[in-house]
């Protein structure tokens, strides 16, 4: 359960006040597949990253699973992130240096588990994705889908409650982003909400919830996709 | 069996990811190696050179100078004038005592002969640094008498100028002494008999506790032998000991008196221990600074070195920083992340230091005589070298964990 009641975020800089997020409400139930859709700039990532404490927050009430989430050290976040959050980017954020099997046990080695526990768990989360073949691979081999499925794999070894994932298919092609979408159907499926935020209509119609944000604020949800379409045909 | 551990060091990946970009560690690692060749090698040279600085001659250093006398002229009669100038030097206020020496102890000239402890040619000598003293010699050069017998007046000979024959009795060192006989105690040398050119016998009447040879820098520099004679000569020296304080005062009131008191003769090199010390280990001194300056600035620049390598990396690896952090990586991790990277080159760089080092070492043992290394230099090198990357590694790591997790979403 991920819930926020009138979250605000102002980024400040010497020149502007920009207002990312304005009396920002959502409640996400256990188990949901949402899709965030909106024009650029209306404050998405940004919901993402408070989401997934990465960033902090100006106002509001956020919980996570319950949480009260607001007066946490930086400490206490990162441990939270660790156990309960998975992310997945747009450009993968692989690590360049570090092979399949490495890129994967970063996370679980933050989480302190043992050198068998992570072991079973790359080797199950990479054969997950179908790439665990080549966990001595290096990023670079892969082609960018390939690459986002470890992303995902890394995302869900330490087997977290939420699964954030900002633009995963921005970077992919047609096909490689309807495989990536099934897979994180799939996930979803065995019990992972996930929040994914795209520009992809298409992709958005497939999740089991649609959110709309204009201007830092949730101004439509709907479990129709065609209303959304609407929408961004409108804003464009 | 429990899943989890207390804190993971990461040391496995972060050494597969440092094997993928050799280069910049691999030249670190280098500067830390030289760096702890020339450092080690450096303290371990500057530590020997100090405790040579740090030996006592014996002397009463403080308030000690020395000058000679040279005569001229016929009217000059040598004996006569060193028997009125210790006269004289003896009984002047602020003088402890004044004695007529062949040689100046820690001042780069003297005499050196060889004794051994059986007669004939074929027999090795012991060398040793020869004092030609009277029977004011304790009290003058502040030495103990630790066995045996002082010298008395009736001692004391005179030597002409051209007289190649010895005494039959000496006093010696103690490091003499065991030097002489290195199976007996070094007491049991009184009364024993020593050879001087081959096969002159001469007795060892005493042991005094400690005396240097004028040369420092010779390995035998405790071994002395002090000779009861009085040198016949128109050129002379004086070595004479003051009361605490008085030295200063006294050096030119006795220079004038001494230049006074005879025309034909004129006095010269007058000079405090103090200043024959400082003159003596000149060398040392210099090098030790020179040596402590190229440290000091070594360090500074191989610290620089650790600096700016981990600033650029940390500026490289931005986006892969905030992605860790996104993964649940916490500041801690992070600078332990860097702080580990660094141990890793760091140890490569002192591993190939110790090996330098000795191998520098063993250069300059046989090059420059050098002394080999003692084995402790290199772990406290290797410990002094790990401290420094670390120290130096800390405000780029701290910086790095400054980075924000949303920059993981945040760039492209
Ligand atoms: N670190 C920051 N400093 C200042 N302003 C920022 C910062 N991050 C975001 N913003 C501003 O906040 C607003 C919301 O940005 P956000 O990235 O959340 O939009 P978005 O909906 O994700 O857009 P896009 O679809 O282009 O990714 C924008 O006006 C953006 O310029
Ligand atoms: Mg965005």
């Amino acid at each position: 359960m991920l819930k926020m009641t009138d979250v605000k975020k102002v980024f400040r800089t010497d020149l502007v006040e920009t207002h990312a997020l304005r009396d920002f409400n959502l409640h996400v139930k256990e188990g949901d597949f949402v899709a965030v859709t909106g024009p650029s700039g209306s404050g998405k990532t940004t919901f993402l990253n408070i989401a997934g404490l990465l960033e902090t927050f100006d106002g509001g009430r956020f919980e996570l699973d319950g949480q009260d989430v607001s007066d946490l050290n930086d400490k206490q976040r990162s441990q939270l992130r660790n156990q309960k959050i998975g992310f997945i980017f747009q450009s993968f954020n692989l690590i360049p240096d570090l092979n399949l099997f490495d890129n994967v046990d970063v996370p679980l080695r933050y989480r302190g588990f043992n050198a068998a526990e992570r072991k079973k768990r790359i080797e199950h989360s990479l054969d997950m994705v179908g790439l665990a073949q080549r966990m001595k691979h290096l990023p670079s081999q892969l082609s960018g889908g390939q690459q986002q499925r470890v992303a995902i794999a890394r995302a869900l070894a330490g087997e977290p409650r939420f699964l954030l994932a900002d633009e995963p298919t921005g970077n992919l092609d047609t096909q490689m982003a309807n495989s990536v979408m099934d897979l994180l159907k799939e996930i979803n499926a065995n019990g992972t909400t996930i929040i994914m935020v795209t520009h992809d209509a298409a992709l958005a119609k497939q999740a089991k919830r649609n959110i709309y944000v204009l201007d830092g604020k949730v101004s439509e949800v709907g479990k129709s996709a065609t209303a959304n379409h609407a929408h961004l045909a409108a804003v464009q | 069996m429990s899943k989890t551990t207390a804190i993971n060091w990461e040391v496995g990946p972060i050494f597969r990811a440092l094997l993928r970009n050799k280069v910049g560690a691999v030249l670190i690692a280098i500067q830390i190696a030289v760096t702890m060749t020339i450092i080690v090698n450096s303290v371990f040279i500057i530590v020997e050179r100090d405790q040579q600085m740090q030996r006592v001659s014996g002397l009463d250093e403080d308030n000690t100078f020395y000058l000679s006398s040279l005569g001229f002229g016929q009217n000059f009669n040598a004996k006569v004038s060193i028997q009125d100038d210790l006269n004289m030097l003896r009984n002047l206020p602020g003088v402890v005592d004044a004695m007529q020496i062949n040689a100046i102890p820690i001042s780069g000239g003297g005499w050196s002969m060889g004794l051994q402890t059986k007669p004939g040619a074929e027999y090795d000598g012991v060398g040793t640094a020869v004092y030609m003293v009277d029977q004011n010699v304790l009290n003058t050069l502040d030495v103990e008498l630790i066995a045996g017998e002082k010298f008395t007046p009736t001692d004391i000979r005179w030597r002409e100028p051209a007289q190649g024959d010895w005494p039959d009795k000496i006093i010696i060192t103690k490091a003499l002494a065991t030097s002489l006989f290195p199976d007996d105690e070094w007491q049991t040398a009184v009364g024993k008999t020593v050879y001087i050119n081959d096969i002159e016998p001469m007795t060892i009447g005493g042991i005094i506790d400690q005396l240097q040879a004028p040369w420092i820098g010779w390995d035998k520099v405790e071994n002395v032998m002090l000779s009861p004679e009085q040198m016949d000569q128109d050129s002379t020296r004086y070595i004479i000991r003051t009361e605490p304080g008085r030295r200063d005062d006294l050096m030119p009131q006795i220079e004038e008196l001494l230049a006074n008191s005879n025309k034909n003769r004129i006095i010269k090199g007058m000079r405090s221990l103090q200043e024959t010390r400082e003159r003596s280990y000149r060398s040392h001194t210099a090098l030790i600074k020179i040596l402590s300056t190229i440290m000091v600035i070594l360090t500074i620049v191989t610290a620089l070195g650790i600096v700016g390598m981990a600033t650029f990396s940390v500026n490289q690896r931005k986006k892969q920083i905030g992605t860790r952090r996104a993964l649940g990586a916490s500041q801690g991790a992070i600078v332990r992340y860097f702080m580990v990277e660094n141990l890793i080159i760091s140890t490569v760089g002192v591993v190939v230091g110790a090996m330098l080092t000795l191998g520098l070492n063993i250069i300059l043992v046989n090059v420059f005589n050098l002394d080999k290394i003692d084995w402790y230099y290199i772990p406290i090198g290797m410990v002094v070298l790990w401290l420094v990357g670390l120290i130096a590694v800390f405000a780029p790591a701290k910086k790095a964990a400054n980075i924000p997790p949303a920059l993981a979403t945040r760039t492209v």
